[in-house]
């Protein structure tokens, strides 16, 4: 359990979450300042998805108490412009190439932080860009997910297994890609298996034990 | 028998008992008994003289039904097998044909039910002149023979690209056949037109003989070398076509109908590189209404599509003549083709229902994203109605007034419609069945996703509906009733904010 602190974007306390009779999450707390790095670690079924669930507004908690930039989390628009979330693959839109799907962020959010061909290039899709996102390799479809996620602005990125799909050497680029974000005053919340990128990151690690 | 197949079928669990053999006995008796009356029936009504205003839109139907079934025989496969023969029997040594002869001989009765039907139908249009018995069988041989030559023509186009080529250009000189019968029986309807269709009504028995010999006569050709074929089916085209009747049955095991054309759109972009262009830079407030020009994009690379879409406007016209005038047929037809027309700009909303991720990242008003995103489907029923209207006027199937602008009028609400069967949520199969006398029980959950999105498109359309059902002297008054019931709905539609 982390102390709450003034100025921090994500502050939760006491959580506790139940799901069809059992209880998955009981006392967690954490908290992220701008900046900062959450990492969310432990085996399969401990309830880190359901951790990020909550702090995203879309798994309300049975007790406790969540605050994301100064008030509870929810599923509106104007919560969606502050946090940007990266779960499991998502659709993508029928009939759009890999660049589109960026150039789509870029034509809805005032002001992105990055360009499109800066964001290709950094998860190495340059040479993909033309192809629907059906056709590239799932580590690949990771990959623009990701470009998508950090090419638009946002104070807070939730990250579910973002290493998911990825290759070694990707891997050790995203650790680079998200202490950019953080410089910039932004802070990460994400669940993980990988033990190297909260290393990278010099995230907070917090560890769910749950029942196997 | 292939030796996988016995090995499979040992291992099955219990034999057949007397007891499934009669059930199987008494349910194919009733199935019989139940089909007998009406067939009988439809039969019965087909010992008619042919009217020859009807005969060139009713051939064009069959055309153009002969060139579906085709283009569907070629996109099903026509040869798919169940995911475990697939994974396991075709990438085996054993001979090809006896892998896939379940299958082929799935598609022949197919194939044979379908020429029946379009059998009768040819005879039903083309009319008999005296007693039935002489011109039916000479019917079903033509169709029967005509549909397996299809069939065969596709398993042969499965295993070879020159047969492919030769399938595509039967499904065009079958679209081609039907825009002309279209247009013999419109355009020059009252001319020389109709003594060709007359003429064609009319041919003698020996000449209805002899085609329908030299129909057998190349249907059993091609099933000869289809068979052949069967042996070298390439295992790639096999197996693809597999994975996509796979999908398509665990979409219908699920009963939800949505998933199938989902499948379709994702094989279609799968392994395309498409040409990357910028997207178009709005300010301020209008930056929320980006998201809607992925539709418009989408549809500007399908133009096959948008040109199939255009030239289904002829079919009302074309049911309207066939069946002797603007009765419910037509109708439908009018109202569901031009909702078909909306409902293929509603991807992106029904993405964003299915999965609000994307939606998410964007972060931008859903109301203000749904309002953007009804103008296509609007802009596309409009036109589409413009055009099937202006086809039932030209035929005089309409007496003159403003159909085009009753049209546009209607379209608003269909695009509501649209969008709300693209919003709506999975079948609840939780819900309970009715139970209604002499029918079979009326599951509730899939009731209420049927009507979801028809509820509007019926409220909407009110007053076109009773405009088509007795139209009136002047269409104005019901132009401007249906422009306001049109907008209430789309409006009512859009206000009510979507759920993410």
């Amino acid at each position: 359990m982390s102390n709450a602190m003034p100025n921090a974007i994500v502050a939760a306390r006491d959580v506790e979450v139940e799901l069809g009779g059992r209880t998955i999450l009981s006392g967690i707390g954490l908290t992220a300042a701008p900046g900062e790095v959450v990492a969310v670690v432990g085996d399969n079924g401990t309830g880190k998805s359901t951790l990020l669930r909550c702090l995203a507004g879309l798994q309300p908690a049975r007790a406790g108490r969540i605050e994301v930039l100064d008030g509870p989390p929810a599923d509106t628009t104007d919560f969606w412009q502050d946090v940007a979330r990266t779960g499991d693959e998502p659709v993508w839109y029928p009939g759009l190439s890999t660049r589109e799907h960026l150039e789509l962020m870029t034509a809805v959010h005032r002001e992105v932080r990055m360009t499109v061909d800066e964001a290709l290039a950094a998860f190495e899709l340059t040479e993909r860009a033309d192809l629907a996102p059906l056709s590239l390799s799932t580590g690949q479809r990771q990959r623009l997910s990701l470009a998508m996620t950090l090419l638009r602005p946002s104070r807070l990125l939730l990250l579910d297994e973002p290493e998911r799909g990825l290759d070694v050497t990707f891997r050790e680029r995203l650790a680079d890609i998200l202490n950019g974000y953080t410089a910039e005053g932004g802070a990460i919340v994400m669940a993980t298996h990988d033990l190297r990128l909260p290393e990278a990151t010099g995230a907070t690690v917090i560890r769910l034990e749950g029942e196997r | 028998m292939n030796p996988a197949r016995a090995y499979l079928r040992s291992h099955r669990g219990r034999p057949a008992s007397w007891s499934d053999r009669y059930v199987t006995g008494f349910s194919l008796v009733l199935g019989l008994v139940l089909l007998g009356q009406p067939v009988a029936t439809v039969l019965g009504g087909l010992a008619r003289t042919a009217d020859p205003a009807r005969i060139g839109a009713g051939l064009a139907l069959i055309a153009a039904a002969y060139a579906g079934l085709l283009a569907l025989a070629r996109a099903v496969g026509p040869i798919a097998l169940p995911a475990a023969d697939a994974a396991w029997l075709v990438l085996s040594p054993l001979p090809r044909r006896s892998v896939v002869l379940r299958s082929a001989l799935i598609l022949l009765v197919t194939a044979v039910v379908a020429g029946g039907v379009l059998g009768v139908a040819g005879l039903a249009v083309l009319g008999s002149t005296g007693s039935l018995g002489p011109h039916l069988m000479p019917a079903l041989v033509i169709g029967v023979t005509v549909s397996v030559a299809g069939a065969a023509t596709a398993v042969l186009a499965q295993a070879s690209q020159t047969w492919d080529t030769r399938l595509q250009v039967l499904v065009a000189g079958c679209v081609l056949a039907a825009v002309l019968a279209a247009l013999l029986s419109t355009v020059l309807g009252g001319g020389p037109g109709r003594q060709v269709l007359v003429a064609v009504a009319a041919a003698p028995a020996s000449v209805v003989t002899a085609v329908a010999g030299l129909a057998a006569a190349a249907a059993a050709l091609l099933v000869r070398q289809a068979w052949a074929a069967l042996d070298r089916l390439p295992a790639r085209g096999v197996l693809a076509s597999s994975e996509k009747a796979g999908r398509v049955a665990s979409a219908a095991v699920a009963m939800d109908p949505g998933a199938l054309s989902w499948i379709a759109e994702d094989n279609h972009w799968r392994g395309r590189t498409l040409r990357s262009r910028p997207w178009p830079r709005l300010a301020g407030r209008w930056r929320a209404a980006a998201p809607a020009w992925q539709e418009w994009r989408r549809l500007s690379r399908r133009p096959g599509r948008l040109a199939l879409l255009y030239c289904c406007a002829a079919l009302p016209a074309l049911a309207a003549q066939a069946t002797g005038g603007l009765s419910a047929l037509p109708v439908v037809a009018l109202f569901g083709g031009a909702l078909g027309a909306a409902a293929t700009a509603t991807t992106g909303a029904r993405r964003d229902g299915d999965d609000p991720s994307l939606a998410r990242l964007l972060a931008v008003g859903p109301r203000a994203v749904m309002a953007a995103r009804t103008l296509l489907p609007t802009a596309l029923a409009a036109s589409w109605l413009v055009l099937a209207l202006s086809g039932l006027a030209v035929a005089g199937l309409l007496p003159s007034g403003l159909w085009w602008a009753l049209g546009v009028a209607t379209a608003p609400a269909l695009s509501a419609g649209a969008l709300r069967m693209a919003r709506r949520a999975p079948i609840d199969h939780s819900m309970p069945m009715v139970e209604i006398p002499g029918s079979p029980p009326l599951p509730i959950g899939l009731l209420l996703w049927a009507l979801t999105g028809l509820d509007l498109v019926l409220v909407g359309c009110l007053p076109a509906l009773a405009a088509l059902g007795a139209p009136p002297a002047s269409l104005a008054s019901h132009v401007a009733t249906q422009a306001v019931a049109g907008l209430a709905v789309l409006i009512g539609f859009v206000r009510r904010r979507p759920a993410r």
